[in-house]
């Protein structure tokens, strides 16, 4: 009799431990929120509108997945240096940021297949006389702090032997200094210099070519051991490019032919 | 603890380098001392001058000084002069920013300390035979900088930490430029920031703990 109740007793305790075991897939469509950490100073991937809303290819992907997932997208900005710390205090649950899928940073966070495909672009100070990538040799050079494109620069710098690299904390202030003249140029993918040439705010610069960096395939990324999470977002990257909604938002933010998101060759 | 396991030996491989952006960080900090130093007995002299425009600005300058936040200051030596056409290198605007920030922050301390002084120091050095000028640098000056000594230490505490502010202007070869860069790269936040701040507390605690050393032989009675 005493037996039975102990036996009792431990099933419906490990009846009760079994939700405790819940993954962040479960937390997240538990929770009814997802929570994703957006970079809103990089149009078109993410900005704000008029009105203060956040916009842009990022805001409505991190949408999508919320309405795949069936619950509420709630929009963490995030600045470029701050996403790993956001994700790794549990202030977001996935990272919908641009961000280059490095091997160095895949030792910390985990990352799904490539959702988007940049080039990079070189834009000048129309004073400065630089007219290529080439010509960036000796001057003075900046991009975004924490970038692909920043970390890219920095080292043809090195190589280069002279001129100067300067990160700045935001897109903004790459193209301020880049139009007061303290840049003479920056390499930023082409779709943020083309959004930033457009809008006019930035007077004297333009886009005078492209920069042979690789492409810079960029990946959602949640925490490293979250198996079940990455491998929903696999499939849910795989379904935005099998439905077209991919070359749609591609449409909708940047304009003309969508990047292949496949490298040729191998796997994955 | 928050699902982040900490490596430290790839953090700690960094640390030669982030000693290097230390030595700049200090570099910085005691340049900007010693340009407000300067700045701030300039403005100590302007408040006491008879000139009205003279007092003017140097009243303007430490209210401006101490009443908007330093990286505010720094900002605008880089980008607001930047508008100007008038283009200072990070580590110059970083370098304005801080020493404009100490010179009016060093200026009201002085202003403190000759208020210790009693007024009649500067008459008998007078009566002396000395001029104006003469009297305040011979017999108000060393009295006022005794007084001002350990505010002046923790303004020196202070700049060596406003210099982590020089990133939102470009600075990439100080502590907190060579530490967000090796984050950017690798995405290990945790590590390096706290090697960094344990750097930062390090060079602070050496600042206090020297300054009340060299006090302790400086101002023997």
């Amino acid at each position: 009799m005493k037996i039975k109740a102990i036996t009792i007793g431990l099933m419906a305790a490990a009846a009760l431990a079994v939700p405790a075991k819940a993954d962040k897939l479960d937390d997240i469509i538990g929770s009814g929120t997802l929570r994703c950490a957006v970079v809103l100073d990089f149009p078109p991937m993410g900005s704000r509108d008029a009105q203060n809303n956040p916009v842009g290819f990022d805001v409505d992907y991190c949408n999508d997945l919320a309405k795949a997932l069936g619950v509420t997208a709630e929009i963490v900005e995030t600045p470029f240096p701050e996403r790993i710390p956001a994700l790794m205090s549990g202030r977001v649950d996935v990272g919908v940021a641009s961000t280059s899928d490095t091997l160095e940073r895949a030792k910390t966070v985990g990352m799904t297949i490539p959702y988007f495909a940049f080039e990079m672009a070189v834009t000048a100070n129309t004073n400065s006389g630089v007219t290529s990538f080439e010509t960036m040799k000796g001057k003075t050079v900046g991009a975004t702090a924490g970038t692909y494109e920043a970390i890219a620069l920095e080292e043809q710098v090195k190589a280069w032997g002279e001129g100067t690299f300067r990160p700045y904390q935001t897109q903004a202030d790459v193209f301020l200094a880049l139009s007061q003249g303290q840049l003479d140029a920056t390499v930023s993918t082409s779709t943020v210099a083309q959004a930033n040439v457009k809008t006019g705010s930035y007077p004297n610069i333009a886009v005078v070519g492209k920069a042979p960096f690789d492409t810079d395939y960029v990946a959602l990324f949640t925490n490293r051991e979250e198996y079940g999470l990455i491998n929903y977002l696999n499939l849910f990257i795989n379904q935005q490019v099998r439905t077209g909604r991919y070359a749609e938002l591609y449409e909708k933010w940047v304009g003309g032919e969508a990047p292949d998101l496949r490298v040729p060759g191998v796997y994955r | 603890m928050f699902g982040y396991t900490f490596r430290w030996n790839q953090a700690l491989q960094a640390l030669p380098q982030m000693l290097d952006g230390a030595l700049v960080t200090l570099q910085v900090a005691i340049l900007s001392m010693v340009i407000g130093l300067a700045l701030a007995i300039m403005l100590t002299l302007f408040r006491r001058s008879d000139s009205r425009i003279l007092r003017g600005f140097a009243v303007a300058w430490v209210e401006v000084a101490r009443n908007t936040p330093a990286l505010f200051q720094i900002y605008m030596a880089h980008f607001g002069l930047g508008n100007f056409g008038i283009h200072l290198s990070p580590f110059a605007a970083l370098l304005a920013g801080i020493a404009f920030n100490n010179a009016g922050y060093l200026a009201e301390n002085f202003r403190g300390a000759l208020k210790a002084i009693p007024e009649t120091q500067a008459r008998a050095g007078r009566s002396l035979g000395m001029g104006s000028l003469q009297a305040f640098r011979l017999i108000v000056l060393p009295q006022m900088l005794r007084i001002a000594f350990l505010p002046m230490t923790n303004q020196m505490v202070w700049a060596i930490l406003m210099t982590s502010l020089g990133v939102t202007v470009g600075m990439n070869t100080d502590l907190a430029g060579i530490t967000q860069e090796l984050n950017a790269r690798s995405f290990r936040t945790f590590e390096f920031f706290a090697i960094a701040a344990v750097i930062y507390y390090l060079i602070a605690k050496a600042v206090t703990l020297g300054a009340r050393l060299v006090a302790r032989r400086l101002f023997r009675y």
